[in-house]
């Protein structure tokens, strides 16, 4: 059902992308989906009542082998949000530029390329 | 000293390097530039033939799980990797003069080096995530190079290649991560021996989003609409760098180790493959003989050369395997001369139409020799390198029964051929134009640098039998044909 | 708990259709800020507070961003979208994407239950077994980060590195030094 959700979350972002001719509406929905994949693997790393990937000195290892979530996933999503956050920086640093080159965000008024 | 983890240390070292440096002395980031590639050229050639792991940081598998990321040196990452060298050194050599024309050098050196890096990265990682970071790194480096000049229709195709290019990765991290809930790792050869056999529907899911990720990445119809505006709108050897490596480091090669070393090829995906490669081969060959601005019919071919490649590797027979991966690496070297020849022109001319061009045979003989060497091969006409790679690729389709496939690529070889005899004759051959008559030839570096890749095309041609053959492309093919046997290879049982 | 999550989620996926329905920029903008800000929330109620802080701080440069690009700009307000059939062509396709992987995503294992529990070759068994053994930090997220796959954290600063230097020359006054002739073309 969450997952379902979470996929739900990333169709709406490619919506956005494949409808919208706005190119900050499509830098929106383009971190929309990078928002539902981050945290679809943060979901697949979730444990039913589990506890932080962190270790403190009053639990012993072996229950919190248990309990602990999967701290990989958490690893890999920390990564992606600042690819991620890259990627919208350059994005954006385009849109500006266009923006000043032709004095609109929309893409349908930007013809200099043919096809 | 291990030397595998310096494919990437080297250029990101000195892609961080540059901008420090570069102000003290005006020639200082060409020269750096240029001698971090001939530096990679020379490694790239000195580990032909070899294999090696390297576990990054010592974390080397524990009880056979692998909880680091290895670096896998094989015969097919060498192969690529000496591939990527051989254009990215000819690029900076090309880059010296022609990128005089534009502003801030020091950006543009060390980004170039970042893209080498990262497709270095692409090449060695044998980790699905690292795939993953390096293939950012590569690909936002190229989609500020492709922006780089500034102008409208430059920011554009960057715009719409940024766009197309994060969905791609998108879906290929959505694939990732469908792979890590099903097998609880992220190393290729572990994930190969997980679910060997096992195909149940959320591998299959990854498996179709790593397809259109990377079909995306490699510009396959239909997934080519960026292709077209991107490549000729970048400086000329970024075009060369792009069409000629890039789609094929992050695309290509991606594809064709998941499929063949990680999931394994059955005949449903080698017939998907074979699809969209003669797709690829017959749609944009039609629409390159239309296009009359120099650089956008040379991307169309370079989809349609592309065609070729996936599908002979498709076929999944050692001799398809074989002619796709030598129109690899001939396809590097004629369509990276191409596109310098093209910036040639830009350069010397100032356009880009073939209608304002004719007769420049005349003015510039180095370029109108090279690209008559580059266009010959293209186009297949013996003995030059395509001629050869394309032959085999046909043969393979006959082999393999396929007739149908081997008519089609008879077909598209035919139109670029016709499609190259119209850029000869209005570029080179026609009459001169009034407005051209004070035409010179290029610099000398960047007429070297074409002679280089002319030479290059010439003797894979004739060498082919003996020397590409045994050194490059057996040991590259050998790693396909073994398959998901690349599991055992890597992890050792 | 999986109701909270549930709850966050529809109201994620609204802030989503309006920030990508709305006719004002701005309101869009802070429409996804919300989404962005949600999934925060989210993360902590996943149990990842490494992860929660790294997007807020994300987010509000992404915000900072976003708000730069769009708030001096005289025409924030847009005009309509594309034409209808393409509309409804979108709509389908998309609506059959869910649909398939829904049916997909029933084969995965259920929520609560991670790769660890079940498989036993996961290297994020060996990580929380002996992560503090290894790598003597306490936070394994860290140590994964920093430790066993610190190569990967090498190429995310590589990223934001590419991505600035990219920024930087996109951005730059003068871009060629000839006349640009050909633009007026």
């Amino acid at each position: 059902m969450l997952y379902a959700l979470c996929l739900l979350l990333f169709v709406v972002g490619l919506y956005g992308v494949v409808t919208k001719k706005n190119v900050i509406k499509i830098v929106i929905s383009l971190v929309i989906m990078g928002y539902a994949v981050n945290l679809f693997l943060i979901m697949l790393g979730y444990r039913e009542k589990g506890v932080a990937p962190i270790i403190d000195q009053t639990t012993e290892a072996a229950k919190f082998a248990q309990t602990s979530v999967d701290p990989l996933p958490q690893a890999l999503v920390l990564t992606a949000i600042v690819i991620g956050l890259g990627v919208t920086a350059l994005m954006v640093a385009i849109c500006i530029r266009l923006y000043e080159r032709y004095g609109t965000f929309d893409i349908t008024e930007m013809r200099k390329l043919k096809g | 000293m291990n030397i595998i983890p310096l494919f990437v240390a080297i250029p990101l070292g000195m892609a961080f390097f540059i901008p420090m440096v570069g102000r003290k002395a005006r020639k200082l980031p060409d020269l750096l530039g240029n001698l971090t590639t001939l530096v990679l050229l020379i490694m790239s050639l000195s580990v032909i033939g070899k294999s090696g792991i390297y576990w990054m940081g010592g974390w080397s598998p524990r009880s056979g799980i692998p909880i680091g990321i290895n670096l896998v040196l094989d015969g097919l990452s060498g192969f690529i990797l000496v591939t990527v060298s051989l254009v990215s050194f000819m690029a900076t050599l090309f880059s010296v003069q022609y990128m005089e024309q534009y502003t801030s050098k020091l950006h543009y050196y060390s980004l170039f080096l970042l893209m080498v890096a990262g497709m270095n990265g692409v090449v060695l990682s044998g980790d699905m995530f690292n795939i993953f970071v390096f293939l950012e790194i590569a690909s936002i480096a190229s989609y500020a190079l492709v922006g780089f000049g500034c102008r409208h229709e430059e920011l554009e195709a960057s715009f719409k290649y940024l766009v197309l290019g994060s969905i791609a990765s998108i879906l290929i991290l959505f694939g990732v991560a469908l792979c890590y809930a099903m097998t609880g790792t992220l190393n290729m050869a572990h994930l190969g021996q997980l679910i060997r056999g096992d195909m149940n529907p959320p591998i299959l899911l990854a498996l179709t989003f790593f397809l259109a990720g990377f079909s995306l990445k490699a510009a396959l119809v239909p997934f080519h609409a960026w292709l077209p505006d991107a490549h000729p709108s970048a400086p000329a050897p970024i075009s060369a760098m792009l069409s000629g490596v890039l789609i094929k480091a992050i695309g290509i090669y991606a594809l064709i180790r998941v499929i063949f070393n990680v999931f394994g090829l059955t005949p449903l995906l080698s017939s998907i493959l074979t699809t969209l490669g003669t797709l690829s081969m017959i749609v944009s060959v039609l629409l390159a003989i239309g296009q009359w601005d120099l650089k956008r019919l040379l991307a169309y071919h370079s989809i349609s050369q592309i065609g070729y490649v996936i599908l002979g590797i498709g076929l999944g027979t050692p001799l398809g395997i074989l002619g796709g991966l030598f129109h690899l690496i001939n396809h590097a070297a004629f369509k990276s001369l191409l596109f310098l020849n093209a910036g040639a022109i830009e350069y010397t001319t100032g356009t880009r139409e073939l209608e304002r061009m004719g007769g420049l045979n005349k003015k510039m003989p180095v370029t109108g020799s090279t690209s008559i060497i580059a266009s010959m091969s293209i186009a297949g006409i013996p003995p030059f390198n395509g001629f050869w790679s394309k032959l085999i690729i046909i043969m393979a389709c006959v082999n393999a029964g396929r007739f149908g496939l081997a008519g089609w690529a008879v077909f598209v070889s035919i139109m670029t051929l016709a499609s190259f005899m119209k850029v000869q004759k209005y570029a080179f051959f026609d009459e001169l134009k009034k407005a051209r008559e004070r035409v010179k030839e290029v610099p000398a570096l960047m007429c070297f640098s074409m002679i280089l890749l002319a030479i290059l095309c010439v003797t894979m041609g004739l060498l082919w039998h003996s020397w590409v053959v045994d050194l490059f492309l057996g040991p590259a093919r050998d790693v396909l044909v073994a398959g998901t046997n690349y599991a055992a290879t890597v992890l050792g049982n | 708990m999986i109701e909270l999550l549930g709850l966050l989620l529809i109201f994620m996926i609204i802030g989503a259709i309006i920030a990508v329905e709305t006719r004002d920029l701005l309101a869009s903008v802070i429409c996804v800020g919300a989404v962005g800000f949600g999934a925060s929330i989210a993360f902590l109620l996943l149990r990842a507070p490494d992860v929660a802080i790294i997007q807020i701080v994300v987010e509000v440069l992404v915000l900072v961003i976003l708000i730069r690009a769009t708030i001096s700009r005289d025409l924030t307000a847009i005009s309509g979208d594309r034409e209808f059939f393409g509309m409804v062509v979108a709509i389908v396709l998309l609506f059959v994407v869910f649909l398939f992987g829904m049916r997909v995503f029933e084969h995965l294992p259920p929520f609560g239950q991670p790769a660890i529990e079940t498989l036993a070759q996961s290297p994020a068994r060996v990580y929380i077994e002996s992560g503090l053994r290894d790598t003597g930090a306490a936070n394994l997220v860290t140590s994964v980060l920093l430790d066993y796959r610190a190569y990967d954290t090498l190429g995310e600063a590589t990223v934001l590195f590419t991505a600035i230097l990219g920024a930087l020359a996109i951005l730059r006054k003068k871009a060629r030094k000839r006349k640009e002739d050909r633009e007026e073309e």
